[in-house]
């Protein structure tokens, strides 16, 4: 189980996690909702590593996350999509997959998975040679979620993956998202796109200018109040 | 026209000592994405240890090598730790200037070692030219050559086969997503930086035993020669640094025979001149000069 405790991070002066608490369970899909500069990609790049936070705690397992590098986050079993995708633009998507293997040694394993992404994701094996930075949106995001699986993750943590794309492209995504939670990874998952979240999340979370709001399951509230609370503000909504 | 062969003989013969420097410059370039002034003084350290034991101890060509090459290493990762690893991305010029006074602190330690200007640097090959009916070719610039195209042939393919090329390409591609897949930044960019202060050592060293001298004017030689190979050649492109350093070369021998020594420099800035004002991403650059190629699958 993947464990945020009363976590804080800043930029300068700006506190964008004000002594955030969540739990990820370990099988399941956990979701947090939120609206634009709610704190959502500060939280998720601190659980990878890249943002040192300032205080509060961060665990997998027993193992304490903050104050590991983010080579070491991956090494522990967690792996990011991040927002906004981040392919290596000048790489073929085989390098980029390749890439995402980066800390394991076993050649004959990571060539098997390469094929496996290409069996979850055949447009990626037509464009295998190609230039990750000239595939569509669509397909950069397979690619990226290809890539971090690549590390074969225990938890997987994705950023807002349906962002900008077609409704088509991402009823596929959700799709697979659930695959994957079928064969056992740990999915935490940041959207805006509640209706989406809401039918495959075991979980979920509000959160608003760096606080959590709400934690529920789906049933819990209904999906026009969640969309309510989640975009319009809470305070607002329920003045 | 006998001349004429000769001197673009030689041309090839000294411009790839220069595509030797520009290889390491951009490595650099094509990681950091930063100039590196520090360049050709971390070289002449190197230069100035070989030089020492030689001086000192009479060690032989094996030790001046090894020495050189390590001290070139050495300094290269002193610049690194001093003037690249603590900046932030975006202050680039700060990494520019810092560079600049860490060539003027190296030039003073290399004074301090050894005070005298001239010292004598051990002779790579001293056996006769070969001939090749009316044309000569010396051992020494034979070798310069071979190692040129084999370092160039190796960094190649480093940097676009190796797991450690993959590396580096996805760390100058997306420093972020080189993170997030589990790369070791700091310590790759640091290590690639020791690797083009090692292709550096190389070029020093044999570039200095040809001249079978040293003086503290080497490193903003190197650096000079290296800048302009590399502008002509193309911005971050690897085969591009060793045809910058050749068309440098040869161009600089002839006008060195037509027109004298203080010609020859001046040709040399405006080849470059030309160059940035023509063909602004070099001979093989295919981006802008603000950007860089070897992050792209093929250079
Ligand atoms: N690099 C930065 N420097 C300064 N402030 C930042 C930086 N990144 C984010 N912020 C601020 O931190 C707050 C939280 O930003 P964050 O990106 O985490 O929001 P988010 O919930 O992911 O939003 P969105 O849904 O738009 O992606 C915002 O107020 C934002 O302006
Ligand atoms: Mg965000």
């Amino acid at each position: 189980m993947l464990v945020v405790s009363d976590l804080v991070a800043a930029y300068g002066k700006i506190e964008a996690l004000k002594g955030v608490s969540l739990r990820a369970e370990t099988g399941r899909i956990t979701c947090l909702l939120g609206p634009n500069g709610a704190g959502k990609t500060t939280l998720m790049m601190s659980i990878a590593g890249i943002l040192k936070p300032r205080r509060g705690s961060i665990r997998l397992g027993d193992t304490e996350l903050t104050g590991l590098s983010p080579a070491r986050i991956v090494g522990q079993g967690i792996a990011l999509v991040p927002e906004n995708r981040l392919v290596f633009p000048q790489m073929s998507v085989l390098e980029n997959l390749l890439a995402g293997a980066y800390q394991r040694g076993d050649k004959a394993e990571i060539a098997a998975d390469v094929e496996r992404m290409y069996d979850r994701f055949p447009r990626l094996r037509e464009r295998r040679e190609q230039l990750a930075g000239t595939l569509s949106g669509g397909e950069q995001q397979m690619l990226a979620v290809a890539r971090a699986l690549m590390s074969r993750p225990r938890v997987l943590l994705m950023d807002e993956p349906s962002l900008g794309l077609a409704p088509l492209v991402v009823a596929e995504i959700f799709r697979i998202v659930s695959e994957l939670n079928r064969d056992g990874t740990t999915i935490f998952l940041v959207e805006q796109n509640a209706h989406m979240a809401l039918q495959v999340a075991h979980h979920f979370y509000l959160m608003e200018q760096g606080r959590v709001t709400f934690s529920g399951s789906p049933g819990q509230l209904a999906e026009d109040e969640v969309i309510q609370r989640a975009y319009l503000g809470a305070r607002r909504a329920g003045g | 026209m006998i001349d004429f062969v000769q001197n673009t003989i030689d041309g090839v013969m000294i411009g790839a000592s220069y595509g030797l420097l520009a290889l390491g410059f951009t490595l650099i370039f094509g990681v950091m994405r930063r100039l590196n002034l520090s360049y050709g003084p971390s070289i002449m350290i190197g230069a100035y240890l070989g030089t020492l034991i030689y001086v000192q101890f009479s060690a032989g060509p094996v030790a001046v090598v090894v020495m050189t090459v390590l001290g070139a290493v050495l300094a290269g990762i002193y610049v690194e730790r001093l003037c690249f690893a603590p900046m932030a991305a975006s202050a680039g010029i700060a990494s520019m200037v810092s560079s600049f006074a860490i060539w003027m602190q190296l030039e003073q330690a290399a004074i301090l070692i050894l005070p005298r200007h001239t010292y004598p640097f051990p002779p790579l090959a001293t056996g006769a030219p070969l001939e090749l009916g009316p044309f000569l070719l010396r051992i020494d610039h034979l070798m310069m050559l071979a190692c040129a195209l084999l370092l160039s042939a190796g960094v190649q393919y480093v940097i676009y086969r190796s797991r450690f090329g993959l590396a580096l390409r996805a760390i100058i591609g997306n420093p972020v997503a080189a993170h997030l897949v589990g790369i070791d930044v700091k310590t790759s960019v640091m290590l690639a930086f020791a690797g083009a202060s090692a292709v550096g050592g190389i070029a020093g060293y044999l570039v200095l035993a040809i001249d079978q001298q040293v003086t503290p004017m080497f490193g903003m030689w190197a650096t000079m020669k290296g800048l302009i190979a590399m502008m002509i050649g193309g911005l971050g492109s690897i085969p591009g640094a060793i045809l910058g350093g050749l068309v440098l070369g040869v161009v600089e021998a002839h006008s060195l025979w037509h027109f004298g020594p203080q010609v020859r420099d001046l040709v040399a800035y405006l080849l470059l001149f030309a160059c940035l004002v023509l063909r602004p991403s070099g001979i093989l650059g295919d981006a802008p000069a603000a950007e860089t190629s070897i992050g792209r699958r093929s250079a």
